[in-house]
Parts: structure tokens; sequence; C-alpha cells
């Protein structure tokens, strides 16, 4: 069954490892959702670099609401799997979610960047210094191993 | 066409024609909103050139740091700063790949602790942005400064808008804004500080007027950096005078006492003008 590896503006390159995590002939894309760039107050200049970003990506460029959007192209190229980069954006992380709840029969792997630090425990956020008392050791480390 | 097929219709990828006429819609808009005009400024005068997207781009960016002269210098406006945050912001860069560069390029770790602390914070915000997203518009703790959040005005007064405050250095920094889509950091605090506590405008509005004109927007770095300016997440407001202005800018930057008077303060002076209900030494 086909694969549909949804691109986000938090994560435009092909080294992301929703790359590694997807079928070779999976197909790529990325929805041009004006609504949530304008929610999230994606300026103009913002907007052209990503566009120029697209240019060197080898992906299919689709313009609409992603939630509306992505189940059709599920459904018209019988895709039974859909990979996602994580992304802490709430936004994306609804759309995410409201195509999973439309669509219950889809596999929606959602997946992570490579980690900068390798922490045991959730640090202290309270502020900054408490987590890089945690993170200095393995942040200064090469893969944060 | 019937209803039911063109609801169920796939829908087409934009054509090569469709994507050339999106991306020149996008530098027409661009070219209007500031006063760049999509050379690269860069050949023509001493304006910071313009950041652009794509990998190769991110490439030759990530090639040309120097992170050990970062950790020396980056405070100041024309420091070894690496203009890498768009890269980062958008995933073209992994935080993993920058600080990986960084380490092969000293024989010691410590050499480029400073730079790779900065990343550290990216990643400490995004994980505050996961944690806890409600933080990112809402004050997590409350102004320290005298002042309830109610007393902070809700909009952006139009002459901050305008980059026509009477402020020439702040107005300098607004135009650099709107032009590169760009500012140092220290830019970035001087102007957030001016917003909030000169002009006693809520965080809000300045992190989101910041948001549409960054090309590095990210709602938790940027808006918990509000919070810490406006001592919403810190334990005291962030402010600044004249002479740090001064001391932190280069020639292009305007810091001649008579355009830039509210400024021109001792530090326990503008304590007291700016937060009046504050016992002294609390600014």
């Amino acid at each position: 069954m086909a694969e549909l590896i949804w691109l986000h503006e938090g994560a435009l390159r092909r080294t992301h490892p929703v790359f590694a995590a997807a079928n070779a002939d999976a197909a790529v894309i990325f929805v041009w959702d004006r609504m949530r760039f304008k929610a999230g107050h994606m300026g103009v200049r913002r907007q052209l670099f990503i566009h120029e970003t697209l240019a060197e990506l080898d992906l299919d460029l689709f313009e609409g609401d992603a939630v509306e959007l992505i189940p059709r192209l599920i459904t018209a190229r019988r895709a039974d799997r859909l990979l996602v980069p994580a992304s802490p954006d709430p936004a994306i992380r609804a759309q995410i979610a409201a195509i999973g709840t439309a669509m219950p029969d889809l596999t929606v792997d959602v997946v992570d960047e490579v980690p900068f630090v390798t922490i045991e425990a959730e640090p202290d956020l309270g502020r900054f210094f408490r987590y890089w008392n945690k993170a200095r050791k393995s942040a200064l480390r090469a893969n944060g191993l | 066409m019937n209803e039911r097929t063109s609801s169920w219709s796939a829908p087409l990828p934009l054509s090569v024609d469709d994507r050339k006429a999106l991306r020149s819609t996008l530098e027409a808009r661009v070219a209007a909103d500031g006063t760049d005009d999509g050379t690269e400024a860069g050949d023509r005068d001493d304006r910071p050139r313009r950041i652009r997207g794509g990998a190769a781009a991110a490439r030759a960016a990530l090639a040309a740091i120097d992170p050990v002269a970062y950790g020396a210098s980056r405070n100041h406006l024309d420091g070894a700063v690496t203009r890498l945050s768009p890269y980062i912001r958008h995933g073209i860069l992994s935080l993993n790949e920058v600080r990986n560069h960084a380490l092969g390029v000293v024989a010691q770790p410590r050499q480029v602790e400073k730079f790779i602390q900065e990343l550290a914070w990216r990643d400490y915000w995004q994980r505050i942005y996961i944690a806890y997203p409600d933080r990112i518009w809402h004050d997590v703790e409350p102004y320290k400064t005298g002042f309830d959040a109610s007393d902070y005005e809700s909009s952006l007064p139009e002459d901050i808008i305008a980059a026509r405050t009477g402020v020439v250095c702040i107005d300098q920094f607004i135009a650099t804004l709107y032009d590169t889509g760009y500012l140092h950091n220290h830019a970035r605090m001087y102007l957030a500080s001016y917003v909030v506590h000169w002009r006693r405008v809520a965080w809000q509005a300045g992190a989101a007027w910041f948001l549409e004109h960054l090309l590095d927007a990210d709602p938790a770095s940027n808006n918990l950096s509000w919070q810490w300016i406006a001592s919403t997440f810190s334990k005291k407001p962030y402010i600044f005078n004249l002479d740090n202005v001064a001391k932190y800018t280069g020639h292009d930057v305007n810091t001649r006492m008579a355009d830039n008077r509210v400024l021109a303060h001792s530090y326990e002076r503008l304590g007291e003008l700016l937060f009046p209900n504050l016992e002294p030494g609390h600014g």
C-alpha cells in the first residue's frame, strides 16, 4: 500500500528522520495552508523563504486546508499510512489529530526530529539554567550522546 | 461535475506555472513591504544581505560560521553572529547537525560552548512549547514592574508600526526588521523592552508583530523571550539605556543623545521613570 509524507514548515529537509521511517517510494507533499499561515502570524517574507526552500525539495505542492485536502489525497492514492515530522505547533498537532480522527483506518506516524541532547528524566523547565545544568554534558558531545 | 465527484476527486498539485505565479506574488509583496528590492543588498550597500531559503543557502551559511569568535563577540551587532536561525526554525538544519559542525572545527568542546549553549536555548524553548503550550500567549508569571497586566495596551501604537517613534535608534531597528526579516538578538531585546516598558504595551502585541516580520519567527523562542523582557518569565524587567546601545552597536546606528532622549538616562533614573510603583532598586 502507498505511503504519504506530509512535510510542514518546521521540517523542510530531506534528511529528516521521517524519510528513513517511510518507504523509498512514498509520495512527499507540502500543503500551502493560507489559513494556518495567517493564524500563525506568518508574514510574507517567511512565506517567500519557505517557497524558496520548497523549490529545492522534490515534492508536490498543494494549496488548501490540510485537514480537508490530505484525506482526499489519501483516498485518491489509496494510501494507508501517513508520516509527519513531529511539531510542537498546536495548530499542526491539531490538524494531524483531525486527519487521524477522520480516517480511523489510516496509520498516522509522527516522527521525531533527531534529538539535540540525551537527558534521562524530563528536566525542570522553570528556568533555562536548570535545564542547561542537566543538558550541558550531552550538548557538548557529537550527536548528543 | 456533480458535488460528489467534485468532493472526492484527487486534488492536483500546483503546476510549475502556479508555483512561479505564487513566487512572483510573494516577491512583489516583499518588495512593497519594505525597502528591499529583491537584489542582493550586500552587492550595492552595507545593508545586511537578504537571507534566502533553501538547503544550498543553509549549507553555505553553516560553512561560513565562526563558532569560536561567536562566543566572544555575539553581543555586538557587528559580531560573529551566524544568521542560521531561519534555517534552524524551518528544520532545514537540525540543531544536532549545527552542533556537530561546531564541534568539528575545534579541538575542545569548551571552545564552542557559548555557541552550543545558544543552540540549547532553542531546544529549551521547544520543550516548553510541547509541555506547556498555554504559556506561549499567556503570562507565565505576573509582571514584576509594579503594574498589572491590565495596565498594558493590547495593541501596538501606530508610530511604532510606522517606525516613526522619534527615538531614532529604535526607528532604525524597526526599519531593519522590515527590510531584512532579521534582527540581531540585542536589537530584538532593545525593541521589545522599548515596546513593553517605555510604551507600556502588552508583550503579546509585540510578539505577534515580530512573528509577522522575522524570518526565524518561532512562537516559543519569540514569545517566551518577550516574556523574559516583560518580566512575566523572569525575576525582573529587562531595560537598557543609550550607553548600552552605543556600546554594542556600530556606526550604522544613531546613538546621539539629542536623537534618543528617552533612553539617555542612568539605570537608576530609568527605574524611577519606567517603574514608579516599585521600590528603588527593583527595576
